[in-house]
């Protein structure tokens, strides 16, 4: 018997949730809950509801006769999975075949983040971000199933809703995103061909809905920064440190030998605090006749500890989407963005280097402005001197931005199912930048010229898709979907730069590089190698067939044929095929009397890609310029550098997927297994000749790579709503063997670039330590490293052979050095969320185990280490043969180049660590006062970010964060860079510190 | 729309303009630039004076000085850059010149200006063969063309090889089309090719007697493929050196020794070919004007290996107790710049080849022989500081002298002046003063010859930390002289020389030219007054009879002194062993001790394999070649 019912839904706060729509389980009766969340339906007293919405878990709740019912629902992040954007299309995951890993915006923005880079890392399985700057407003860098290229990119393409995006993942805000899809093998990115041979990152940003009433939103936090602080030896320590090397004895003028002063250097320079805030505005909305509109404005400022360094942006998003008529429907989106970057040229090194005997003040208090030591006279870095600079010093990049796309889709009348679909995307980015520094500043010299310099460049790109979907299901059981695709696109890149000395005075900083001082000397500079020009090209043809028979089979299918313009004449065009199926195990009729089987799903996909992002010009060979003067008169050589080579084509991977997904318990328990092989051939290689070429290098297809792995990730509802409880946790966890398994021909190992065939590309090539030679060990040393051998130095494996005595046969050479592989074992992370009635809390992690992190700071390159006294030295534990466990060598045991020999093997630690990277504690404001303001949903919330670190070897020796900060070619955060060899390997240097931040948000509704 | 699968590079060059005219003058450009990552690199400098009788490790030395010391303090490997700066910069360079050569004539190039390319490609092969041995003449093209192949592969050639198809071929063709004066400033001349075939032909000569019986690599017979004995290239080498001694325009020897290295006189016509550096422009200066970090490239720094930290100095601020100042302070200006105490001068330089300090201006114009009080500079408000004794000094005097001698009764003792260096004092003296039995590796005397000079200091310290804005000599007029004389002491028929330079031709006539000039002083450096004196004639009776090889070395090391000469001089006449096997310094006890004025004496190891240095590590690593045929490669006694 049908008894009349009578309900309510609410959300987790006790909010009415209209709209929402109850179903009586088994059946087509259904309602939808009207503007206050009330509903009423007629329906057995035995039966079941099932109540649905958006962004929540779909419930059931048992009549049980009962006439009136309160339904909360629990909002539940897995339900916004249920549909996944592929690439030209989206499909609900039951369907999917190839391998996509989802994160939906809510979720993403667990870590506040100031860009999705850095709130992806830990989150998705297979999708490994690495920090390659602490800067504000750097980004990331992410690698999808390890790295493919040796010299050709390994970014993902990004994809901003629909359109391949151009800029910097810098220039998206976080908080517009709906959700992020990450296409991880080659049967899901062959639809976006050889730009997505690296992966393919799909961002949707949020969208009005149809039907929807006007919504203003407002996301915001402010947050403050706590320093990781370099840890520096003290006076004490500094003074016997300098003792033990003997070098500089003298103490500098300015310096206390005493030991009554010790000056923490980075207290004095640190910002306090340094502080971030994010503002952002969101109005969406439908129109009244089948079209939405989503409008939003956002504010991001984001403080550096060091003092005049921040990063600000502004963006400005809008789209809209109207059908019009029965046949068309348009679109457009526009993200712009306008970013300031200040300070960017402020390092650490003048802060670290100095001496804590140094006093920076004078005893009447004022700063100086050196100090004097042994051998140096820095200039003094404190927050007092840099605030006094004033308009004598200015480092600023102001990026502004416009990413544009327009659709037009249109039905084809009389052919049911079959759509035109035309893309049109134009970006434009422009970059200026404007640098001035004063006579004097920052230079021992009080008289050294100002210099000043500008530069700007700007990127265009187009892009023109032309698509033709046609869907259609047959006999109801055959679904079939097919895409064409013919598109082109064209990017164009241009930039100068210029830069002078001798400046009118401090107020024209770098706005008139005309107002000059001097009228000579002026040393204008418009170096060949800050001037750019590239254009490149891109032509593709795409076919995809996805067939699906009773959702039970599933098939896609992609054909592809790409041209690129980088890439010789004759080698310009690529075909390439990617298939995929799956098997719904679980709809099969053997699988029905598993209940707790909720799905259960097998694919396996083969598909190949290809890679042709090499620079431009790479087939034509190019001249470097020489500089040089004849007495007064300047000239440019020049000379062969690189080799043309009329016959560069394609890099290209071969992948083979094999995944389970999975749905256990009444969908308590989900999650996906995934194994893959991924070989690249004919890589894009910058072959180095030897000196006696006479060229320094060709690119060429030569070598071959591969990529190895395993991802699982689990899901689960340990508490669903139980007397107001939930609990959620996920896991993440993933393998990835990357080796290079061919270099050209014949040869084993490119040692100038550390590529070295069975190892992967991430390698340290050095010396291995394995330990100190100790004091009993005074005539053995001698026999590894000759006179220069004593104790206390670093002792290094020895590879060669014996002398019957046990003598080595000859000393310690280059033959004894090692490759070093650095890839951590695995790898992922973890987030978990217990709600209690409005409250929510949440964890995010992540961690990794095995690798090499390698610390500059602890090696040679850093110079922060040299265990002479001369300058700042980092805090270590050295060997004495007092203190005979020490890790570190000798003060006063052999230098190689200003460092201990050996130096650069105190740099590398085992790069093991687990890290909370977010805990977040938020509360659902609940009460009157909210509806008559016209709130419909206020969320407050704190979060510490960082707040603990674990398992790190390098944390517990530095207090530092145990993830890299910098590339091993940037000088700016090392001495002694690494050479473009080892460009593409990450090291901690003395980058912007590392920092905990604590943070307050607030997000409301209106 | 197949357009965009078009590229047109429009910011940079493709090969494709190494055959226009504008691309080939570009090219010969560039092998006058690349002289700077030799001629001005500290570790070029460092690479040919470290383990010579010049110089050896200094205090603050690391590995690059102490491995090639051969004084037991490190060993010689082939990791050394240093060895790698003439192997990794010459063979790009001769590319270029052969690429100059082939495309030339057909854009139009002038058999003159073509000529240029084929001193350099001589040059580089001449450093090559004479740090090396035998090296490839084949780039992957064949024998002396422009490389385009992208093969792994390379065979070294035999010494001879080098010598008879590259090096006296290019210079005879040079010395032909070359014209008398240069087309640019410091471009090459006839004379310049003269003074290098001169060179060649000695050197040649010398590898072909092989008086000391040295290995040479890869392994062939001493015969010459022409069929001529040593004799005849001692001959040959008289001959060419006395050709360009006889028509020297547009070169002359300086008035003076001083004259020869002073900034202000830089680019005068006795440097017949220099590495040129300019203030105007760090971008064409190739380093930094206020700060450099002098790696392998193209920096001019090597003047701050040969001087200690004389910053260390102090005065005191008053006359009652000392109360230490910097008196010395970092400058830009030549006897200073920037201090790194890499290499130090021994003993034997002061008291054996510059034992005469009177007559011979050599001494006083090669050393910094006092540290200078530049307070004023330095910014400091009183003008007057308290120095040895408590006596007062002001800007400009002298805060620290090295005496010329030994004169006994000076007090080390730093108990009541703190020189903080350890220098001692002098009754009656404002200055500290050091003799030269207390030379040591952290206090010795700076090279003047090399230091920075700007014009851009505005009364102050400057920019000591730039790049330097000098041009680094590569090579002098007076050379000729020391050519035609040692190949006279080797047995060259002579004549008599005429012409502004006359003299009998014979070994202690020319030298006598050269000694002469060293006599005659028109500036006292250490003094820092006018001092026009003619002290030749007694610099002349000094000269012995009979020069022997030994007596030219020592000329040789009075006349260039510390610019990167001495190790081929030693190598190519067997007698870096027998010269620079044992060697006296001070600070024996603690090297990194002020205050240490014991006095050791040191010996040095050197083999006759390291004649020839290791072909640098990443010649081998990017060959692809079997681990047999690149042992092959390596000269011998290296792994």
């Amino acid at each position: 018997q049908n008894i009349k019912i009578q309900g309510r839904v609410l959300d987790p706060a006790g909010q009415s949730v209209p709209g929402a729509s109850i179903r009586v389980k088994g059946t087509q009766n259904g309602v939808t809950t009207d503007a206050n969340g009330n509903f009423q339906l007629s329906a057995p007293g035995n039966s079941t509801l099932e109540v649905s919405f958006i962004g929540y878990a779909t419930q059931e709740k048992a009549v049980n006769n009962q006439t009136k019912i309160t339904i909360t629902l629990v909002s539940d992040t897995k339900t916004l999975q249920d549909v996944v954007v592929i690439g030209y299309g989206s499909q609900r995951r039951e369907s999917v075949t190839g391998s996509v890993a989802s994160i939906s915006g809510a979720n993403l923005n667990a870590v506040p983040s100031a860009n999705i880079a850095q709130a992806l890392q830990g989150r998705l399985a297979g999708v490994d971000v690495q920090q390659s700057s602490t800067k504000p407003g750097a980004t990331a860098q992410i690698r999808i199933r390890g790295t493919r290229s040796i010299n050709a990119s390994n970014d993902p393409l990004i994809v901003l809703d629909g359109i391949p995006f151009a800029g910097t993942i810098a220039d998206i805000s976080p908080d517009d995103i709906k959700s992020v899809d990450i296409l991880k093998d080659a049967s899901a990115t062959a639809i976006y061909g050889s730009r997505g041979s690296n992966g393919v990152v799909l961002i949707t940003t949020r969208k009005g809905s149809t039907g929807q009433a006007p919504q203003i939103s407002y996301n915001g936090y402010g947050m403050v920064k706590d320093v990781m602080k370099y840890q520096m030896m003290q006076s004490e320590q500094y003074l016997a440190l300098r003792k033990r090397a003997g070098l500089y004895t003298a103490p500098g003028t300015d310096e206390d030998a005493t030991g009554n002063t010790n000056t923490d250097w980075q207290d004095l320079f640190y910002r306090k605090p340094a502080t971030t805030q994010n503002h952002d505005i969101n109005v969406t909305g439908a129109t009244s006749s089948k079209g939405t509109y989503k409008f939003g404005v956002g504010y991001y400022r984001d403080e550096a500890p060091i003092p005049l360094s921040q990063y600000n942006r502004i963006s400005l998003r809008g789209s809209v989407d109207q059908e019009i008529g029965k046949y068309f429907r348009i679109g457009f989106t526009t993200n712009d963005n306008y970013s300031i970057t200040d300070g960017a040229n402020l390092g650490m090194y003048g802060v670290l280097n100095m001496s804590p005997l140094a006093n920076p003040f004078n005893s009447d208090g004022s700063t100086k402005r050196l100090v004097v030591l042994p051998a140096d006279q820095p200039w003094v870095y404190t927050r007092e001197t840099l605030a006094a600079l004033g308009d004598k010093y200015v480092n600023t990049t102001k990026d502004l931005a416009s990413y544009n796309s327009a659709y037009v889709d249109m039905k084809i009348p009389g052919v049911e199912g079959l759509r035109y679909h035309l893309n049109l995307g134009g970006n434009i980015r422009t970059s200026n930048s404007g640098s001035y520094t004063g006579v004097g500043v920052f230079n021992t010299d009080p008289n050294n010229p100002n210099t000043a310099s500008i530069g700007n460049s700007r990127t265009t790109q187009w892009t023109v898709e032309n698509l033709l979907f046609y869907d259609k299901t047959f006999a109801q059981k055959h679904n079939l979907n097919v895409t064409a695709l013919y598109s082109s696109e064209q990017t164009t890149y241009n930039a100068s730069n210029i830069s002078r000395k001798n400046i009118a005075g401090d107020s024209f900083q770098f706005y008139n590089l005309g107002q000059t001082s001097s009228g000579s000397n002026d040393d204008i500079t418009i170096d060949p190698n800050n001037q750019a020009y590239n254009q490149s090209g891109l032509m593709s043809l795409m076919g995809r067939i996805i067939y699906t028979y009773d959702d039970r089979y599933l098939l896609t299918a992609t054909y592809r044929r790409d041209a690129s313009s980088r890439l010789a004449t004759g080698h310009k065009w690529h075909d390439y095929p990617a298939v995929s199926i799956g098997w719904n195990i679980n709809k099969e009729s053997f699988m029905q009397n598993l209940s707790w089987v909720n799905s259960l799903k097998l694919r396996v996909g083969y598909g190949e890609t290809s890679n042709q992002s090499v620079a431009p010009y790479a087939t034509l060979g190019q001249l470097s310029v020489r500089p040089y003067n004849f007495g007064a008169t300047n000239a440019n050589g020049y000379y062969v550098t690189q080799l043309p080579n009329p016959d560069l084509g394609w890099e290209y991977s071969k992948t083979k997927n094999l995944g389970l997904d999975f749905s256990l318990f009444n969908n308590r328990l989900t999650g996906t297994a995934e194994a893959y092989i991924t070989e690249t051939d004919n890589l894009l290689l910058s072959v180095g000749l030897p000196a006696t070429s006479g060229v320094s290098s060709y690119t060429g297809n030569v070598g071959s790579t591969s990529n190895k792995g395993f991802e699982i990730t689990l899901n689960g509802v340990i508490i669903n709503n139980k007397n107001g409880w939930t609990w959620e946790a996920g896991v993440n966890f993933y393998r990835n063997v990357n080796r290079i398994t061919a270099l050209a021909s014949g040869q084993q190992q490119d040692v100038n670039n550390w590529l070295f065939v069975g190892h992967p590309l991430n390698v340290i090539y050095d010396y291995k330590k394995i330990g100190i030679w100790q004091a009993s060990e005074a005539a053995t040393v001698k026999q590894y490293e000759g006179p220069a051998g004593v104790p206390g130095m670093v002792k290094v494996l020895y590879t060669g052979t014996y002398n019957p005595d046990g003598s080595p046969t000859r000393n310690i050479s280059a033959a004894d050095q090692q490759v070093l592989d650095a890839d951590p074992d695995f790898q992922g992370g973890f987030n978990t969320r217990v709600a209690y009635k409005a409250f929510d809390f949440s964890i995010v992690g992540a961690f990794v185990h095995g690798g090499i992190l390698n610390s500059t700071l602890y090696g040679a390159n850093g110079y922060l280490n040299l265990e002479s006294g001369r300058a700042g030295q980092i805090n270590i534990d050295y060997w004495t043969p007092d203190n005979p466990n020490a890790q570190f060598p000798d003060p006063a045991s052999p230098k190689s180049s200003n460092n201990p020999k050996y130096g650069s093997t105190s740099g590398y630690f085992d790069a093991s660590y687990m890290k909370i990277r977010a805990i977040t504690l938020g509360y659902n404001v609940a009460g009157k006062w909210l509806k008559s303001a016209g709130i419909k949903k206020l969320h407050v919330y704190t979060t510490a970010q960082n707040p603990f670190i674990f398992f790190s070897p390098y944390y517990k020796l530095s207090k530092q964060d145990p993830e890299p900060n910098s590339y091993a070619n940037d000088s700016s955060n090392m001495a002694v860079a690494y050479g473009s060899g080892q460009s593409r390997l990450l090291t901690v240097g003395y980058n912007t510190p590392s920092t905990r931040n604590y943070l307050l948000g607030l997000n409301v509704t209106f | 729309c197949k357009k965009i699968l078009d590229e047109t590079p429009r910011a940079t060059f493709t090969p494709d303009f190494f055959k226009t005219q504008a691309g080939v003058q570009g090219g010969i450009t560039s092998l006058y630039g690349h002289l700077r990552y030799m001629y001005g690199n500290g570790y070029f400098i460092n690479s040919n004076e470290a383990g010579t009788d010049e110089e050896t490790w200094a205090q603050l030395a690391d590995l690059n000085t102490k491995n090639i010391d051969f004084s037991g303090v490190g060993t010689v490997n082939p990791q050394t850059d240093n060895s790698g700066i003439v192997w990794n910069n010459n063979f790009p360079d001769i590319n270029t010149a052969s690429g100059v050569i082939e495309n030339g004539a057909a854009v139009g190039i002038s058999d003159a200006l073509i000529a240029e390319a084929r001193f350099f490609r001589s040059f580089d092969y001449f450093l090559l063969v004479q740090t090396f041995g035998g090296v490839p003449l084949d780039l992957g093209a064949g024998e002396l063309k422009f490389n385009t192949s992208t093969a792994r592969t390379s065979k070294r050639n035999t010494v001879p090889e080098v010598y008879t198809k590259a090096i006296f071929p290019d210079l005879l063709i040079a010395i032909d089309k070359l014209p008398t004066a240069p087309r640019v400033v410091g471009g090459v001349t006839k004379n310049v090719a003269r003074l290098y075939l001169a060179k060649a032909y000695l050197t040649y000569g010398w590898w072909l007697q092989n008086p000391n019986n040295i290995p040479t690599y890869p392994d062939v017979a001493r015969t010459d493929p022409a069929g001529h004995d040593a004799a005849y290239y001692f001959n040959q080498a008289y001959t060419v050196a006395a050709a360009g001694i006889e028509s020297p325009t547009p070169y002359s020897l300086q008035a003076s020794f001083y004259d020869v290295n002073v900034a202000t006189n830089d680019r005068n016509n006795e440097v017949m070919l220099f590495a040129d550096h300019t203030q105007s422009s760090a971008q064409y200066n190739g380093g930094d004007l206020s700060y450099s970090s002098g790696g392998f490239s193209t920096d001019n720094f090597a003047s701050w290996f040969q001087q200690w930290n004389y910053t260390t100095i102090t005065s005191s601020k008053t006359n009652s107790s000392w109360s230490g100042y910097s008196s010395v302070q970092r400058a830009a200006t030549q006897p200073l710049g920037r201090p790194w105490t890499l290499l130090a001068p021994p003993q034997g330089v002061f008291k054996v080849t510059f034992a005469d300090k009177l007559n011979d201006s050599r001494y006083d114009g090669t050393f910094v022989t006092r540290y200078r009080c530049n307070l004023k500079e330095a910014g400091y408000t009183g003008t007057t500081l308290y120095n040895a004794n408590y006596l007062p000094i002001g800007e400009g005097d002298a805060v620290l002298s090295f005496l010329n001698d030994d004169v006994g009764g000076v007090d080390y003792t730093n108990s009541v002046y703190k020189s903080s260096v350890g220098a001692g004092v002098l009754p009656g003296r404002a200055d500290f003063v050091i003799e030269p039995s207390n030379i040591s590796r952290i206090c010795y005397p700076g090279n003047f010859k090399l230091g920075p000079y700007r014009t851009d200091n505005n009364g102050g310290l400057g920019s000591p930390n730039g790049s330097s804005t000098r041009p680094f000599p590569v090579a002098k007029f007076s050379e000729l002289f020391f050519i035609a004389a040692e190949a006279a002491v080797k047995g060259a028929a002579t004549r008599a020389i005429s012409g502004s330079y006359a003299n009998d031709g014979t070994a202690r006539g020319l030298i006598n030219v050269i000694r002469a000039r060293a006599g005659r002083w028109r500036f006292d450096n250490g003094n820092q007054v006018a001092k026009v004196q003619d002290n030749s004639a007694a610099i002349i009776a000094a000269t012995p009879a009979s020069i022997d090889i030994n007596y030219i070395l020592a000329e040789r090391s009075r006349e260039y002194f510390g610019e990167g000469y001495r190790w081929f001089d030693l190598v190519r006449t067997q007698k870096w062993t027998e010269l620079s096997s044992s060697f006296v310094i001070a600070g024996k006890t603690n090297p990194n001790d002020w205050n240490d004025h014991t006095v050791g004496t040191f010996t040095r190891t050197i083999l006759p394999m390291n004649y020839l240095k290791p072909i640098p590590q990443s010649q081998l690593d990017g060959l692809d070649m079997s681990p047999v045929d690149k042992k092959a490669y390596q000269n011998p006694g290296y792994n």
